[in-house]
This record gives structure tokens, C-alpha cells and sequence, in this order.
């Protein structure tokens, strides 16, 4: 009785997921296996040619590019997050949940919105220049809206709420007498952040870079609005693929290495949680 | 024994409004086990953490081998502390967390982990060393924690409610355990507890605490047997009160029976006479003697607790007869016994 209650409660999001994510990851898996019609559709038979493009140094390069430009974003944000995320935990409890609520406002705006307004902020006549001449800087600025800069700047700032959120849970939990023992045994400021709060808070700092990477990385709106189309990452090719060139099959392909690349990375991040958190008890 | 090692001189410690030290002086010697006991908010955690270093005194000086430490860090004084909580990094293996200490002072390798190695078979968790801490029992941490600080060999080591977390039987071992390292080691140990009866057990000396003020020190002997106050008697093991008023050099209690003390009050003064309950006996005939009706007796294999009800004090008393007592004279409930004891063993307390 008791062990079958847990099954019912979770049969409705066992249906959803199976019939909306489940079913259709598997349809896009078969579909990088077909032929793309000659205008567009499917042809059903099988081939490993969408695959194979896949490796072309063309794609590959996108590939590559998606990647340095989501590790980049992540890096970035982890950095900023931490710092406060340490900031806020250090704060007396009573004006936590206040900072926590001004760190994850901007969730309550729309992404799209969030994103567009950046544009108005970087393009030549926007704030950033409006500031930059307002303290007297008469030369050119370096061209700012549509770069790779952009992009990264828009990454940043959209998922930086999640890396505070991230590193805040096992910051706040941190017993102060830890760091007060490190202190205690010879240990300076530095030497206890480094030897003791840091790897306490691995798992935080993990999640919070392998977020920001996988949303990073099959991101299309950002790169689409504050890169401009001067240069594609991997979700603006999945984009268009299915919507402009009518290669369904292929990506398909593209769509399932994005996959399996975040389902590596959110492995390798359960493992450091797990690893940080101690070894198992033997008994 | 002799040897002064720390001063506390008119030490103070505010919080906002609260005078959690409201000046304290304390001498501590050479090799000694000292015990800072009282209540939660009696300031004892306060004053050890100001030896520590993570508070600054507001006012007063804390002397250290002639050295006013009171504005040192804690990681260049050369005190170390067991924490309450323990305070184990839990990342750290058990070894790891006791060679840090040694790794922040720069020590060569090998004889870090000789240091390391002979601590480990002191606390005899050898075995152990690969363990993580979440891997261990609370003894077993506790001891970790203990090694952890000691392996540093500091002037003092200050030990935060070290048995708390125990169960009673192994705190009792672990009681021993402490005082057979501090000799060993011959490091002072400054504990603080809220346990008096760990306080006397383990301590050469003992300090009780009230409100951020020193109520009295001394030997747990002196402690027990002398209370300076009717809040230390009340505080340190079981007493029984009773209410009395001076008259013409007598004291004389709620239903006009006299009791004879050791200490005197002033004439026509409102006081407490004050008694153990081990010094009250059924057969010796003694100064004082009381009459009551027995409302319980608890049997607790050591001795018999008889609880009598007299009119001379409000509360019921507590006599402790001993095994062989209450065998030779059977005590049961609703039966009117007469209790004595010696004035010497009395003490009066002004109210």
C-alpha cells in the first residue's frame, strides 16, 4: 500500500513527460536517420548521411563556436554569481530574501523584452555611448551591438539570477564555525575561502555553470537578436533547418548531438554534487 | 600550577544593549583544567570565544604568557578551539582535517604527518584516517575534533561544550579520556559547559558565570561544599532551602524550628538556610533535625531519593540514604521520619 501510493501521485507527470518529451525526442532520434525529400519532408528511408554532416568541419566549427561562446557566458556568470551569492549570504538573515527578490526580478519580465532592451543600451546611439560621451569620450567606440561580445554580454545577464540562486543554497547552509575552525587552526581569509568555503561549494558552482552552458549553448534568440546573424550558433542552425531550409532530417541530427552533449554535461555535474557532498556511508 | 598563563583584566563584551561581559577578571595558571560553567546566556561562550579570538573585547585586556592578546586574529594566537558543532571540514579526510593546522604553519611534509600520525594513536583512530567525517560516529568526531586542535600544541585549548553531543555513557568515558589527555599533553584546557556535574568532574578549577558577571571560582570542592551565593548553591548539584529570619543570633524557620548554620546572617536579616541532601541522615544525632511526612521515594540503585514533606520549607525535601541505609531502616511512602544534620553543614544565605 505505502509502496504503491508514491506510483499514483506520480502517474499524471510520468504521462505528461512520456507523451510530450519522451515520444517526442524519440520521433526527432528516427528522424535523423531518414532522407530529406526533394521539397522538403521526409523520405523514409534509412541513411547516416545527416550524421555525417554533422562532422563536417563546417558545422563542427559551429559546433565548437556554440560551445566557446556558452562556456564563455558560463564562466562569466559563475564568477559574478558567486560573488553575490557570497555577498548575500553574508548578510544578516533578515535582508536576505530581500536581496535574493532583487536578484531574480528580472525573471519577471519577458525574455524577449530583457533581450531587445540590450539592444537599445549597446547599438551607436544608445546608452552605453550616451554615457561614454556624457564623460567627455569623443572617439569611436568600438562597435558593440551584433558582435560575439553582445551575445556573451545578453547570455550573462539573462541566466545570472540562476547562478545566484545556485551558489546561494550551499553558501547560506555553510556552518560559519567551519570557517571560523579554518581560522582558528592558522588559516588567513584567502587560504579558508580557498581550502575550505570553495570546495563546500562546488556543487553550487556547478550547477549554476552547467545551467548557464546548457541553455547557453542551444540558445537562438539571443545570438539572433544581439549577434545580429553575423555569425550562427548551433540553435539558430537547428532554427533553421526545420523552418527556412526544410531540412527536417538533419536537424534532427544537429538537435540530438545538442542532447546528448547537455545530457554529458548534467551527468558530469550530478557526479561533482555527489563526489563534493562526501562519500557514501559505509554503514 | 603556579605559573599565571592568562589574564583576563576587566574584560567587557556588548551586544547592542546587552552587556553579555560586564567585566571579568580571571587568572588562569600553567597546566591547568579550568572549567567556565553557567546557563545559556550567562556569557561563558561569549568569554571563549574573546580568548579565541572571533570577539573583541570592548573593554579590559586578555593577557597571554605577558601578552596583551585581546586584538590579535585568531589564526596568529596561539590558542586553538574544539568547537561545539566540531566543525570538521567535511571534504577532508580524517587525517587531512588534522593536518591542516600543521600544513598553515608551514611545516616540512614528513614532520607534518609524523605529527599527524602519533595524534592519531593518541585518540586511537588510526584505522580511520581515510575516512570522511560523515563517516564516522559523534565519539568518533568528537575525538577528530579534539586532535584536530591539539595537534598544534597550542598555550591554551578551548574546548565548546565538548560532550554535549554525547550519550550519557560515553561522556562519562570521555570525561576521563579529557583529563588523561590534558595531563598527558600538559596543554591548559579552558571547557566550557552548562553540565555542572562535568564541571566538577573534570575541572582543577571552576568558574561560575551569571549575566556576564564572575560569580564565584575556586576548586570543584570548594565550589560544592562553599557557595559564595544562594545562586551558586542552586546552581552547583541539589540543595534544599529553607526559609528563615535572624532573631537574637538564631535562625529560625517558617514553623518556628531553629536551624543552627555555619555561616551566620545579620541580626533580624530574611535569609535561606541552606543543606545537601547527602548530609542529611535518619540515625546521627546531630544539631538540627526536622520532621516530615516521605510524598516519594525514588529508587536509583546508588542510593534511595527520599522526598519529605515538612513544614519548615515549602518545597519538599530530598534526603539521599544510601544502599545499606535504607536497608537497615526501610523508608516507604506516607511514613513520618525525622531527619538530622550538623550546623557545620549548614549554610545561611541573605535573601
Amino acid at each position: 500500500m505505502t509502496d504503491r501510493k508514491p506510483l499514483y501521485l506520480m502517474t499524471p507527470a510520468l504521462v505528461w513527460l512520456t507523451a510530450f518529451m519522451v515520444v517526442p525526442c524519440l520521433l526527432i532520434l528516427a528522424l535523423a536517420f531518414f532522407r530529406r525529400g526533394i521539397y522538403g519532408g521526409i523520405e523514409y528511408t534509412f541513411t547516416m548521411e545527416n550524421i555525417a554532416l554533422v562532422f563536417d568541419p563546417l558545422y563542427a566549427g559551429i559546433f565548437l563556436k556554440s560551445a566557446w561562446i556558452a562556456g564563455l557566458s558560463a564562466t562569466i556568470a559563475v564568477v559574478i554569481g558567486y560573488a553575490a551569492a557570497y555577498a548575500i549570504a553574508a548578510a544578516p538573515s533578515r535582508r536576505q530574501a530581500t536581496l535574493l527578490f532583487f536578484a531574480v526580478l528580472p525573471f519577471w519580465s519577458n525574455y524577449l523584452v530583457r533581450t531587445y532592451a540590450w539592444i537599445v543600451m549597446l547599438n551607436r546611439e544608445g546608452l552605453v555611448a550616451g554615457i561614454a560621451a556624457w564623460l567627455g569620450y569623443d572617439g569611436e567606440l568600438p562597435k558593440m551591438l551584433y558582435t560575439e561580445t553582445a551575445v556573451v554580454i545578453g547570455l550573462v545577464y539573462n541566466y545570472l539570477p540562476f547562478v545566484i540562486l545556485a551558489c546561494y543554497a550551499p553558501l547560506s547552509r555553510l556552518n560559519p564555525e567551519i570557517a571560523e575552525a579554518s581560522r582558528d587552526l592558522g588559516g588567513g581569509g584567502w587560504t579558508t575561502f580557498r581550502r575550505v568555503i570553495l570546495p563546500m561549494t562546488v556543487p553550487g558552482i556547478a550547477t549554476g555553470f552547467v545551467f548557464v552552458f546548457v541553455l547557453s549553448i542551444g540558445n537562438f534568440v539571443t545570438p539572433a537578436l544581439l549577434g545580429g546573424g553575423q555569425f550562427q550558433m548551433i540553435g539558430n542552425l537547428v532554427y533553421a533547418q526545420f523552418l527556412t531550409a526544410n531540412d527536417w532530417p538533419f536537424g534532427a541530427a544537429l538537435s540530438m548531438f545538442l542532447i546528448a552533449i547537455m545530457m554529458g554535461l548534467l551527468t558530469l555535474q550530478t557526479f561533482a554534487t555527489e563526489r563534493a557532498s562526501g562519500a557514501r556511508r559505509e554503514d | 600550577m603556579t605559573e599565571s598563563l592568562l589574564s583576563i583584566k576587566g574584560v567587557e563584551k556588548h551586544f547592542g544593549a546587552v552587556r553579555a561581559i560586564d567585566g571579568i577578571d580571571l587568572e588562569i595558571y600553567e597546566n591547568e583544567f579550568f572549567a567556565l560553567l553557567g546557563a545559556s546566556g550567562s556569557g561563558k561562550t561569549t568569554l571563549l570565544r574573546m580568548l579565541a579570538g572571533f570577539e573583541i573585547p570592548d573593554a579590559g585586556q586578555i593577557i597571554l604568557d605577558g601578552k596583551d592578546v585581546s586584538r590579535i586574529p585568531p589564526n596568529h594566537r596561539p590558542v586553538n578551539l574544539m568547537f561545539q558543532s566540531y566543525a570538521l571540514f567535511p571534504h577532508m579526510s580524517v587525517a587531512q582535517n588534522i593536518a591542516y593546522g600543521l600544513e598553515m604553519e608551514k611545516l616540512p611534509k614528513a614532520q607534518i604527518k609524523s605529527r599527524v600520525d602519533e595524534i592519531l594513536d593518541v585518540i586511537q583512530l588510526g584505522h580511520l584516517a581515510k575516512r570522511k567525517p560523515d563517516q564516522l560516529s559523534g565519539g568518533q568526531r568528537q575525538r577528530v575534533a579534539l586532535a584536530r586542535a591539539l595537534v598544534k600544541r597550542p598555550r591554551l585549548l578551548l574546548l565548546d561544550e565538548p560532550l554535549g553531543a554525547l550519550d550519557k555513557k560515553l561522556r562519562g568515558e570521555m570525561q576521563l579520556e579529557l583529563k588523561r589527555i590534558q595531563h598527558e599533553f600538559g596543554i591548559t584546557f579552558i571547557i566550557v559547559t552548562h553540565d555542572q556535574e562535568e564541571a566538577l568532574v573534570m575541572a582543577d578549577r571552576v568558574a561560575i558565570l551569571k549575566d556576564g558577571k564572575l560569580l564565584q571560582s575556586g576548586t570543584p570542592r570548594e565550589i560544592y561544599e562553599h557557595p559564595g551565593s544562594r545562586f551558586a548553591a542552586d546552581f552547583i548539584g541539589v540543595m534544599n532551602f529553607f526559609p528563615v529570619r535572624e532573631v537574637d543570633g538564631k535562625l529560625i524557620a517558617e514553623d518556628g524550628s531553629v536551624i543552627a548554620a555555619g555561616t551566620p546572617l545579620s541580626a533580624g536579616q530574611q535569609g535561606v538556610a541552606a543543606v545537601r541532601p547527602e548530609r542529611l541522615s535518619l540515625t546521627i544525632k546531630a544539631e538540627n533535625s526536622i520532621t516530615g511526612k516521605v510524598v516519594a521515594t525514588a529508587y536509583h540503585g546508588l542510593d534511595l531519593q527520599v522526598h519529605l514533606k515538612t513544614p519548615a520549607a515549602p518545597e519538599p525535601i530530598l534526603m539521599r540514604l544510601t544502599a545499606s541505609d535504607a536497608e537497615a531502616r526501610p523508608v516507604a511512602e506516607g511514613d513520618e521520619i525525622t531527619v538530622y544534620w550538623a550546623a557545620r553543614d549548614t549554610r545561611a544565605f541573605p535573601l
